[in-house]
């Protein structure tokens, strides 16, 4: 045995006589239905550690090799990488998997079981005092259940509001748009709910899961129990109905809206059919990390462990794809997590269900279509399947209404409260309605929504999985109530009503997170559900679309300022009114961070490749962050990948070897130091080449899980609520959707924009180094190199600057990624469309990446979305100059541009509303796509950083979606506190 | 007054939201016939090209000190430029990789300053924004004013002068004033004497000026906005403000902008090595602006 060898072997021996010998320990290896069998082999990349520890009926074996038919294998960078996994805690092992030391092959869930087992017996050796390589025995202090109290409002949140006289053609009640004579005050079930919504810490609910596995281990998953394949379609929709039927109706105290997503006031949603396994490690010590920690009971814990993980450790979409294709190259690259990240992996559901047919028709409505569709002559099989599938669904979602109403009414009678009384058997009738009936009012489609929703999210992950056009769909009800309305007395109530209505809904969203293991907090750092709702914009015949409910939602986000729904607004220029335009600049001022703004005429610029009938591309939404769906018919995944730009100029100066990943994965384009580069173009093109080397790879990947979703995840309740996939007969996984496409985002832009422009001036331009002296001083991270950097720093031209190369070049590789990703084709038969956003990929990516020639240093972030550098210029109007001349037609999965202002002290609120709005307004006059303001100043984010606990409610927004600051790793707070700072 | 072909800029500074309304443009004049001590741009008084030096920028690499062939660099502890060797040659400045070493001051075509304007008529017409002269003083550069003034209007931009009202009155009427669509005007002392041995020149054509242009307003010409910086000691003392306010209610001026002190010019002071004749660190406290305001209360404050 080799020297290294002999530790692992012996730790290993150690951990397995625990298992063998101690009960204490032996009882985690059992599952409701017997021995959890699996093995787990351990090499370094040189191979001086090779073993396997196998656990099989109950007892642990070790062996001194890496056996053939190990379930995963963890490979590790060197020997030091092995003793830090044992040292470090289960999270910062997984953060080693992001820095590339560790890697595992086969099936991960078994490595991640194996983290849980052994963070079980480091527990013990801390309890004892012992400490393994130095590490430290005392977590952080946050004990679970440590409630912060609602603080202040932050002084920079502002009270003042504007008033209008001047309204649009869509407007028909409001005389005061703004709604300036509400605030929060006026509704104090709002302030509670708001004060719950801050001091409550999420906590795991097993509900969903454990409903699920209890149906599929009687069931079958594979196959029924009578041994026949089961139709995937089938198989999921009896789960589903089961989980519906079983649901716990839940209605809080003095809400509005009946139903909740979990069991909890804020539940994680455990997902073990996608993401939810990945906190197995995490089970005993997810209630204490440092950043988000989520409260899991004994109890959960137990339900998962035992029962609900070990079910679903061997079927998953991303171990069937590893399997099927025998661990294919795109994936050995996605698994290094730094070229790209498949969110596919996750869900397919980043899309906008169609709520308008849902409103119109109700679910029995829908059930009708489907029986007509049944009946019609010559359908075969496979259709009628999917259409019995769709219909179970529907009997789901009915059951659950009924069990909801049941309950109303059970509370109803048992409350003493008249005026509450009142609510619950109003709220009983709704539930007896809707969804099934069309509803008629405004509290029933509001219900009716709510129900679907939580439906939805009990067949879908909640990631991206975004609510369209509310503000359009919504109208019409408000429009019926208020016409019942025959006194002003009884119009103000009705307003006043709506705002209370559309209060609680989104108070009812942000009753679940996406559970996410610690590692998370770098790829999606403090990102909720991301429920996006879309207001404004024009009518599908091109009117102005502004409307009441547009502004009572516009209220409704100023009042709560919550991070989740993420409310993105549509601004038509033309069609538009100044007015609506400027009240999003204040609801975004007094928010600090909310609406997301975009310009209607960019967005249907980019939409036009795809030839969509125009009533359909003004029905537009926004989906997840920022991308933009055909509401109701459209299933185009827009945020199935992140790719980082970054990696492919990195193999392009390195001869097609990646620094991170160690590994001469891309194409042979060329030795830097070798002369292989006589002119800037032939550089260029290596960098094509390799970038359209990892977009073929990644889309591949994509294609490989889209399959595994139509085989392990069909989903027949959405599918019954997209356009023509019922017509089809045809899950939309598989492509029955009347529109399909993928959506990218796509990160590092600037980054590499500046990065070609340095290496063009200095070393083709110029003359004045030569490629080798810059990539050397690069490979340094410029040490030694303080002039040449500084040189780029100053001299270099920058994408956001106004210079019309830079310009020119940011348009030029847009043009490149997007006509590479277009020519690709997904499993649905849909196009690939290209995003620039980043979530908060751009720190996580930069973490990971050295330096740049665009004079970034090893390890800085990148800059959020498509924003331009921060250093680029002190002149916001040339960032805004810039971004705005950015082709659309390249970027049809919409942008992310960034900029921070900062109110000068002592200015009044109407003049910095007027400053936002010149800027905003200039900017899609320009032709800007989209724009998100951080209004904030450094020093509060500061403070905020030094003492979090004033400022639990202070909203920033990173790329795309909003969060709370102190949700936030200190590299993303660091992040946003470097960004450009513009005072107004 | 100095020819068209002498102007001097050292600055433009685009997406100013201070110097008039709206987001401006501001092109900043080198060369002021007066000579304030708390003067806000320093390196702007000298009607001549000056170089600069901004430590806070250097990273030490001598570049300059090699290329210097008056060995005028690193000569001097608080200048870091020996300025009676240097023959502004700007060898230093052209070959400094930070930028720390600069020229300040040069002449620039009008049609080059229209170029750069133009590209933010669309952030003008939505914030009712435009171009602000400023300086340094426009006034001392009439001729190359007005053609910048008529090329400026020739683009629709709307224009604005910020002055210190020393200037040829008929020389401006003719050559700036029927361009211009405002006037920010200072008036900083009143006594004249006390005017001389602060700012270096008596104040009887500032203030005869002023009473023209502010005739004319009242009869609907351009409009004059008065503003009166608040400096410690030197113009916010109480017989001065007391003085003003008397002199701008005799005039039946209704508006008027109190300037709050703004020390943020003292290091440009040590940039073009320039010794500072007054000595006020701090911001001016809330209270003492409330008691300065106290002297104003029957105009309108802006």
């Amino acid at each position: 045995m080799i020297p290294a060898n002999l530790p692992a072997h012996v730790l290993l021996q150690a951990m397995a006589a625990n298992f063998n010998f101690r009960p204490r320990y032996r009882k985690y290896l059992k599952s409701t239905t017997g021995w959890i069998d699996f093995s787990v082999g351990f090499r370094t990349r040189a191979n001086t550690i090779a073993q396997t520890i196998r656990f099989r009926g109950g007892r642990a074996a070790v062996r001194p090799r890496v056996l053939r038919d190990a379930d995963a294998v963890i490979v590790f960078e060197d020997d030091a990488a092995f003793l830090d996994m044992l040292s470090h805690s289960s999270e910062e092992v997984m953060t080693m998997m992001l820095r590339n030391r560790i890697r595992v092959q086969g099936n991960h869930l078994c490595v991640l079981l194996f983290y849980f087992l052994m963070s079980l017996i480091i527990e013990e050796l801390e309890g004892n005092g012992i400490s393994l390589n130095g590490r430290k025995a005392a977590r952080n202090g946050n004990k679970p259940g440590d409630a912060f109290s609602l603080p202040e409002r932050p002084a920079m949140r502002r009270k003042a509001v504007l008033t209008t006289g001047r309204t649009g053609p869509g407007v028909k009640y409001l005389e005061d748009p703004y709604l300036s004579g509400y605030s929060i005050e006026d509704f104090p079930r709002l302030g509670r709910f708001l004060a719950a919504h801050f001091n409550t810490l999420p906590e795991v609910c097993p509900e969903r899961a454990k409903l699920l596995t209890d149906w599929y281990s009687r069931h079958g998953f594979e196959k029924k129990r009578s041994g026949e394949p089961w139709i995937p379609e089938l198989r999921q929709a009896h789960a589903f109905k089961y989980l519906m039927e079983n649901k716990q109706p839940i209605i809080r105290d003095e809400d509005l809206i009946a139903g909740t997503t979990t069991t909890m006031p804020i539940g994680a949603v455990m997902y073990p059919d996608s993401q939810g396994m990945f906190i197995w490690p995490e089970l005993r010590t997810m209630s204490t990390r440092e950043m988000n920690p989520c409260r899991i009971s004994k109890h959960t814990a137990k339900v998962l462990h035992h029962h609900v993980f070990p079910f679903w450790m061997r079927r998953n979409i991303k171990l069937w794809v590893g399997e099927k294709y025998d661990n294919p190259l795109c994936e050995q690259i996605g698994d290094h997590l730094v070229a790209y990240i498949l969110s596919k992996s996750v869900a397919l559901s980043h899309t906008i269900a169609d709520f308008p047919k849902l409103l119109a028709l109700g679910t029995r409505g829908i059930r009708d279509e489907i029986e007509r569709e049944l009946a019609s002559n010559g359908i075969d099989k496979q259709k009628r399947y999917t259409l019995e599938a769709m219909e179970l669904c529907l009997e789901g979602v009915d059951a659950y209404a009924l069990n909801l109403a049941a309950h109303a009414r059970k509370l109803a009678d048992q409350e003493l409260n008249p005026a509450r009384k009142t609510e619950l058997q109003r709220l009983a009738q709704i539930c007896a309605r809707a969804p099934m009936n069309p509803p008629e009012t405004l509290d029933e489609a509001v219900n009716a929504i709510w129900i679907g929703w939580v439906a939805l999210h009990m067949e879908n992950t909640n990631v991206g999985l975004s609510l369209g056009r509310m503000d359009q769909w919504l109208q019409p009800f408000f429009d019926a109530d208020m016409r019942k309305c025959e006194t002003p007395e009884q119009r103000d109530e009705c307003i006043k009503h709506a705002i209370r209505l559309v209060s609680c809904f989104f108070l009812r969203c942000t009753d679940h997170i996406p559970l996410s293991p610690d590692v998370g907090k770098h790829v999606v750092g403090g990102a909720p559900a991301n429920q996006a709702v879309t207001l404004g914009g024009v009518t599908p015949d091109g009117r102005d679309a502004v409307n009441d409910m547009t502004y009572i939602f516009l209220k409704v986000t100023e009042m709560l300022a919550i991070r989740d729904p993420n409310v993105n607004a549509r601004y038509h220029p033309g069609v538009n009114t100044d007015t609506y335009l400027k009240r999003l600049c204040e609801v975004n001022l007094v928010t600090t961070a909310s609406p997301s703004m975009h310009n209607d005429t960019a967005v249907m610029t980019s939409l036009e490749e795809f030839d969509y009938p125009v009533e359909e591309a003004r029905d537009w939404s926004s989906t997840g962050c920022v991308e933009p769906t055909i509401s109701g018919k459209h299933i185009g995944h827009t945020g199935c990948m992140m790719m980082n730009m970054v990696a492919a100029l990195e193999m392009a100066l390195n001869n097609g070897l990646h620094p991170l990943m160690n590994w001469e994965v891309g194409p042979k384009t060329g030795r830097v130091d070798n002369g292989a580069f006589p002119d800037f173009e032939d550089f260029f093109n290596a960098f094509k080449t390799q970038f359209e080397f990892l977009i073929a790879n990644a889309v591949q990947y994509n294609n490989y899980l889209g399959e595994a979703h139509s085989v392990m995840r069909p989903t027949p309740l959405l599918s019954s609520m997209i356009s023509d996939c019922i017509a089809n007969g045809k899950d939309l996984t598989k492509g029955g959707a009347r529109h399909n496409s993928s959506g990218i985002a796509c990160i590092g832009l600037a980054d590499v924009t500046d990065s070609m422009l340095a290496i063009k001036k200095f070393v083709y331009d110029d003359k004045f180094i030569t490629f080798a002296e810059l990539k050397d001083a690069v490979d340094s991270n410029f040490k030694k190199h303080a002039m040449l950097h500084a040189m780029i720093m100053n001299k270099a031209p920058r994408f956001g600057t106004g210079s019309q190369e830079a310009l020119d070049m940011a348009n030029r590789i847009t043009k490149i990624t997007h006509d590479a990703f277009a020519s690709h084709r997904n499993f649905r038969g849909g196009i690939y469309t290209t995003g620039f956003w980043s979530m908060s990929n751009h720190v996580a990516f930069g973490t990971l990446t050295g330096a740049l020639p665009s004079g970034r240093l090893a390890g800085s972030p990148f800059t959020p979305g498509l924003t331009p550098q921060a250093c680029s210029t002190s002149s916001l109007l040339d960032n805004i100059h810039d971004v705005a001349r950015l082709d659309p037609r390249n970027m049809n999965n919409n942008i992310a541009f960034n900029i921070k202002v900062v109110p000068a002290a002592g200015e009044s609120h109407e003049k910095s509303v007027n400053d936002i709005f010149s800027y905003v307004k200039t900017y899609f006059d320009l032709g800007g796509m989209q724009i998100q303001l951080n209004v904030v100043n450094t020093e509060t984010l500061r403070d905020a950083m030094a003492h979090p606990e004033n400022y639990q409610n202070l909203l920033v927004r990173i790329s795309g979606y909003n969060a709370y600051f102190t949700t936030l790793t200190k590299e993303l707070q660091l992040e946003l506190i470097h960004r450009a700072e513009f005072g107004i | 007054m100095i020819m068209s072909g002498d102007s001097l800029i050292f600055e433009i500074k685009r997406n100013s939201l201070d110097d008039g309304p709206g987001i401006r443009t501001v092109i900043f004049f080198k060369g002021c016939p007066l000579s304030c001590p708390w003067c806000q741009n320093p390196e702007g008084r000298r009607p001549r090209v000056d170089i600069s030096f901004d430590r806070k920028k250097c990273i030490g690499c001598k570049t300059c000190i090699k290329v210097c062939k008056k060995s005028a660099l690193d000569r001097h502890p608080q200048y870091f430029i020996e300025r009676e060797k240097c023959d502004l040659c700007f060898e230093c400045a052209d070959n400094c990789p930070t930028g720390a070493l600069a020229r300040v001051g040069r002449h620039i075509p009008v049609q080059e300053i229209v170029d750069s304007v133009v590209r933010d008529i669309p952030f003008f017409n939505t914030s009712g924004g435009g171009v602000t002269l400023s300086g340094g003083e426009a006034t001392l550069f009439m001729p190359y004013a007005s053609s910048l003034l008529q090329a400026l209007k020739l683009n629709g931009v709307s224009t604005l002068l910020e002055t210190c009202g020393h200037f040829d009155f008929d020389a401006f009427d003719e050559l700036m004033y029927p361009w211009l669509d405002a006037i920010y005007y200072d008036l900083k002392i009143l006594d004249p004497e006390w005017h001389r041995k602060i700012c270096g020149v008596p104040n009887d054509r500032i203030l005869a000026n002023f009473e023209r242009l502010h005739a004319r307003a009242l009869k609907g010409g351009v409009p004059v906005l008065p503003r009166i910086p608040l400096v410690p000691r030197l113009t916010a003392v109480k017989p001065n403000l007391r003085a003003l306010a008397a002199y701008l209610k005799k005039h039946r001026v209704k508006k008027l902008s109190l300037l709050p002190y703004n020390p943020l010019w003292q290091d440009k002071m040590i940039m073009v090595g320039m010794p500072s004749a007054y000595e006020q660190a701090g911001w001016m406290p809330e209270r003492d602006i409330k008691l300065c305001r106290s002297f104003f209360k029957r105009f309108e404050l802006v």
